[in-house]
């Protein structure tokens, strides 16, 4: 029991450094407001999800998601769920197949490296918990 | 040898025949090549919807088996499940989808061989230009965490939070290929969006579904004096209602009466007030005189003289 538990740590280590190195360096190259949605994706065994804000800025205004889709302005406060969007809420509003592609595209927004934490990513400079 | 010397007419001839047959040959892969980057590229890099991906050599000899003329016909005619008649771009002449064909039938055939034959040829001038300009350890490099020009908006698979082993990510648009198209900034996307917007760059939707829906502009500035040396702050309401609704600043972030809120850098580095925004998603703080623009009264010149 002790052996498995001591051959666990000794994985841990490595995997975790590997995890430090994968998290930083993914901030300093990411593009600017794209963030990682990883609440379920992998408990689900998904890859998590990249938002990346530039796209969707160029097509709509920040209102249409921050206002009428009930997105909350903080990274991690919007728990979404693939039951959510197949029935038309969040990122099921637009992505139905009408305004843009259907949920069956799982790999296009389930792309990201496995083991990114939830956040924003890309270079911002404030941070915190605001009251968003 | 001797004898194309010993008649240089005949030698020209023969040699302009040559370079014209290889001229027309590379033209026409340049055209492949073209119309691939523009329209098969959609699905043929990342293998969308079962679509043999460029230089599979595996997934295409099957294909390339049934004749070129059964795959002129597929690309032209399209082909169940997924393929478009001449991959949607309907409006190209059939020759051009043709030579789109050819261009990824011989990369196919090309496969590893064809990478092979060419990366020690690469690898010549760039060896040598090694040898001639050793590489300095990275600590030693100018400006170590400023990043280079070419550093910047990275595409998807290079960008280290997406996977380059899931096939959706080379679908993704890279960033680069709108970006250059906008003005640009020094900071955040680098990309200066309310220029991008106010020049019609760009238009991004009011409304979900109506893409005629405008937004109700409000042109209000709003000043705020700030206590120390820095100029004071102009809020735009015009740019901002551009963009967002009232209701995503009023009444929570910022309480709709003069004088009730209180902004602080601070505040706005740990992500409150404007830092909900700015340095997230909008052009951050180190941006100071974009907001900080008007210039205080200068201090009467008596005063001055006494200092």
């Amino acid at each position: 029991m002790t052996g498995s538990a001591s051959l666990r740590a000794a994985l841990a280590v490595p995997l975790l450094a590997i995890a430090l190195t994968v998290g930083l360096s993914a901030e300093s190259r990411a593009e600017y407001a794209d963030v990682v949605l990883n609440r379920n994706a992998e408990k689900e065994g998904m890859r998590p999800v990249v938002f990346p804000h530039w796209f969707h800025r160029i097509r709509f205004r920040c209102k249409v998601c921050h206002a009428e889709l009930g997105f909350k302005m903080r990274a991690g406060s919007n728990l979404v769920t693939m039951g959510d969007i197949i029935d038309g809420r969040f990122c099921g509003a637009c992505h139905n197949g009408q305004i843009a592609w259907a949920p069956e595209n799982c790999d296009l927004c389930h792309s990201g490296k496995p083991g990114l934490p939830p956040g924003i990513f890309g270079g911002h400079e404030t941070n915190g918990p605001g009251i968003w | 040898m001797i004898r194309t010397l010993r008649n240089p007419a005949v030698a020209l001839g023969a040699l302009c025949c040559t370079l014209f047959a290889t001229g027309t040959a590379l033209a026409q892969q340049d055209k492949g090549k073209a119309v691939y980057d523009k329209v098969c590229v959609a699905c043929h890099s990342a293998g969308i919807a079962g679509a043999p991906r460029l230089g599979d050599a595996k997934a295409w000899a099957p294909r390339i088996k049934t004749g070129i003329d059964t795959l002129y016909g597929s690309a032209l005619k399209g082909k169940a499940p997924a393929m478009p008649a001449k991959g949607g771009a309907t409006d190209l002449p059939d020759a051009d989808i043709k030579a789109a064909v050819d261009y990824m039938v011989a990369a196919a055939k090309d496969g590893g061989s064809g990478a092979a034959a060419t990366a020690p040829a690469a690898a010549a001038p760039a060896a040598a230009a090694a040898a001639a300009t050793k590489p300095r350890p990275a600590a030693l490099s100018f400006n170590r965490l400023l990043k280079p020009a070419s550093k910047r908006n990275p595409p998807p698979p290079e960008d280290g939070i997406h996977d380059p082993q899931n096939d959706g990510t080379h679908a993704l648009q890279p960033p680069l290929q709108v970006f250059e198209s906008l003005p640009r900034s020094n900071a955040g996307n680098r990309v200066d969006w309310v220029k991008a917007l106010d020049n019609n760059l760009i238009a991004p939707r009011w409304d979900r579904t109506d893409p005629a829906a405008a937004p109700v502009v409000m042109d209000l500035n709003i000043v705020r004096e700030v206590k120390g040396s820095m100029p004071d702050v102009v809020y735009p309401h015009k740019q901002h209602t551009a963009w967002l609704d009232c209701s995503n600043c009023h009444p929570q972030i910022f309480i709709p009466q003069k004088g009730a809120n209180q902004i602080s850098m601070a505040a706005i580095l740990l992500g409150q007030k404007c830092g909900v925004c700015h340095g997230k998603v909008a052009f951050p703080v180190s941006e100071c005189r974009i907001c900080h623009s008007k210039k205080k009264n200068v201090m009467p010149v008596k005063n001055a003289q006494a200092n």
